[in-house]
């Protein structure tokens, strides 16, 4: 299918990316071809097929325990945050204007 | 011979026969860096200071008596999408222009275990998203054959290094081909090992159902080695896997091996003539060497390109949500928070990755994930169970790594499907799972082609072993 230059910004919004105007054409024209490309797989029949799911040999959910870490690590990843207050991290207000 | 031309296995025999220290063989790779990366453009950032200590540390150790592991001493270099603790790691981003690794990958940490000297880190396509390292925020990679061509991606960074012996050996990470089509494109070998058999934690993620790292290395002996190294469960990864560990089992022949031409492969219009003539030759060669050659078939092999151009995008834009301005990288100031995000995204990620995040957005999206994700994870299981059915009657399946030689840096930048159409011949290897090897064939003095074979679910050994009899044939006159 083609998507509309709308639907493209409606799936940038979706994913929290500004589109100026002409990326939007642009978006619109390479995104549509390749979704395009992609249904090829939908003449496939998949009746009573399973979708594939991760090996048995793989280890399962790791339990959700938090663990200490050293201060090293925990500077470099205090440091690496675009926000910080002394040893807490910054983030804009979340009440704010989520955008419709 | 040079120092730094010398292959991992015949560095390790003179450093233990005391004919060569690992600073002689640090400084002849930092002083080749220093040559040529000017005009390549290998690395992103080189640790010449930190390399040689470390290389002196090797040699007081090989003195003592006292050698860490099988790579002591060995210079090489890490993508820069692998972590090396309180080092930069951009992923070939503006987004992480300024990440500092808060810890080491488990390969890092393996490898330094090991007592590999790093030397640096190397260039990429953003987030490895890309076939040509073109879409690296901080510039291109030059292949070393001709330097107007592409080195191939999305680790043309590390590829370029070893070809070009700025480095003994090398990590790169392959989610659609990765390793082993830069390695065609330059003339070395690229191991894309089995899903599960090398951790990735602190491989910055792209699509990590088929992310895999491995070796970039001169020879399928050196890539052997360090997979050893390299592999294992890891309490880090929940998908490593709990299997036997690989060991490799040389062959000195390939009498009796039955190798897969798939028919749906080699009847691609696409191949070029030169890729054709220079994979077949070697597979003759193999064949008059007591290999059989067998035609299969293997179904779903275009739409195996479909399936993955659907499911990784989806993983991209949910592995890249976390890129978000709020938690790493440039925050946009004083917006309302909506916009905090989708200006600090904007501004920070490359069209290449904002057109992958926008695809699997697409496919993930109420009304379409069924026709398209959920359609696309059954396609996966018969594409799998295409490669469980061609193993029962074969030992490997070869086909060319790439349809085509490196082209010209910018031929293929405006139009994203002909650059996605160069992963074709790889990338099924990652929707179901497999390794597979890419090996240089016969060039004639043109641009090299690669080989790719590939194995049963974590069979590298056998893999590994049927590349390096090819190789040793190869170079002989």
């Amino acid at each position: 299918m083609k998507l509309s230059q709308d639907e493209v910004r409606h799936l940038a919004g979706l994913a929290r990316l500004k589109l100026d105007e002409d990326q939007a054409d642009k978006m619109t024209d390479e995104v549509g071809s390749i979704i395009e490309y992609v249904e090829s797989i939908q003449k496939i029949d998949v009746t009573n097929i399973e979708p594939f799911s991760m090996s048995a040999k793989s280890q399962g959910f790791r339990p959700d325990q938090a663990f200490d870490c050293d201060d090293l690590t925990r500077e470099l990843i205090l440091e690496n945050f675009p926000g910080r207050a002394g040893d807490l991290l910054a983030a804009p207000g979340v009440f704010t204007n989520p955008k419709s | 011979m040079p120092l730094n031309e010398l292959t991992i296995t015949q560095a390790i025999k003179e450093l233990e026969s005391g004919n060569l220290t690992s600073r002689a063989l640090t400084e002849a790779c930092l002083t080749q860096i220093q040559s040529l990366d000017g005009a390549l453009h290998a690395f992103l950032e080189v640790y010449a200071d930190e390399a040689l200590t470390q290389a002196d540390r090797s040699d007081a150790r090989r003195e003592e008596g006292n050698v860490l592991g099988p790579l002591d001493g060995i210079p090489m270099a890490l993508k820069d999408n692998i972590m090396v603790q309180n080092k930069r790691c951009t992923a070939g981003s503006k987004m992480l222009a300024t990440y500092n690794a808060a810890y080491d990958a488990t390969v890092t940490k393996k490898l330094t275990d090991a007592g590999a000297v790093i030397l640096g880190k190397t260039n990429l396509d953003e987030f490895a998203m890309g076939s040509s390292t073109e879409h690296s925020a901080f510039g291109p990679t030059k292949n070393p054959r001709n330097p107007e061509c592409v080195p191939g991606g999305s680790s043309g960074g590390s590829t370029v290094a070893v070809a070009a012996n700025m480095c003994l050996g090398a990590l790169g990470s392959d989610t659609g081909g990765s390793i082993r089509q830069p390695a065609a494109f330059c003339g070395i070998t690229g191991l894309k090992p089995t899903y599960g058999r090398v951790s990735r934690s602190g491989l910055i993620a792209m699509a990590s159902s088929f992310d895999q790292i491995g070796p970039l290395a001169k020879s399928a002996e050196d890539a052997a080695l360090i997979l050893s190294v390299i592999q294992g469960r890891d309490n880090a990864d929940q998908t490593t896997a709990n299997v036997e560990p690989f060991v490799a089992d040389w062959k000195d022949n390939v009498k009796g091996l039955k190798i897969g031409l798939p028919r749906q492969v080699w009847a691609v219009k696409g191949i070029e003539p030169e890729v054709r003539e220079a994979t077949e030759k070697s597979l003759k060669l193999l064949e008059s060497m007591g290999a059989e050659l067998v035609e299969i078939d293997l179904p779903y092999v275009d739409e195996a390109l479909a399936v993955y151009y659907v499911l990784m995008p989806c993983e991209v834009s949910a592995n890249l949500s976390r890129f978000d301005g709020i938690r790493f990288g440039a925050r946009k100031q004083n917006l309302p928070l909506f916009e905090t995000y989708a200006e600090s995204r904007a501004e920070n990620l490359g069209s290449e990755v904002k057109r992958r995040i926008l695809i699997g957005t697409f496919s993930l999206s109420s009304g379409y994930i069924d026709a398209y994700y959920v359609h696309a994870k059954k396609v996966q299981t018969l594409i799998r169970q295409g490669y469980n059915e061609a193993f029962k009657s074969v030992d490997l399946i070869a086909t060319p790594t790439a349809p085509t030689t490196a082209f010209k840096l910018g031929a293929k930048l405006n139009d994203p499907l002909s650059m996605y159409l160069e992963d074709i011949f790889t990338v099924s290897v990652n929707v179901a799972g497999l390794p597979a090897i890419s090996i240089p064939c016969d060039t004639n003095g043109g641009m090299p082609v690669g080989l790719q074979f590939m194995a049963p679910w974590f069979e590298e050994a056998k893999l590994l072993s049927t590349a390096k009899t090819l190789q040793n044939h190869l170079s002989e006159p």
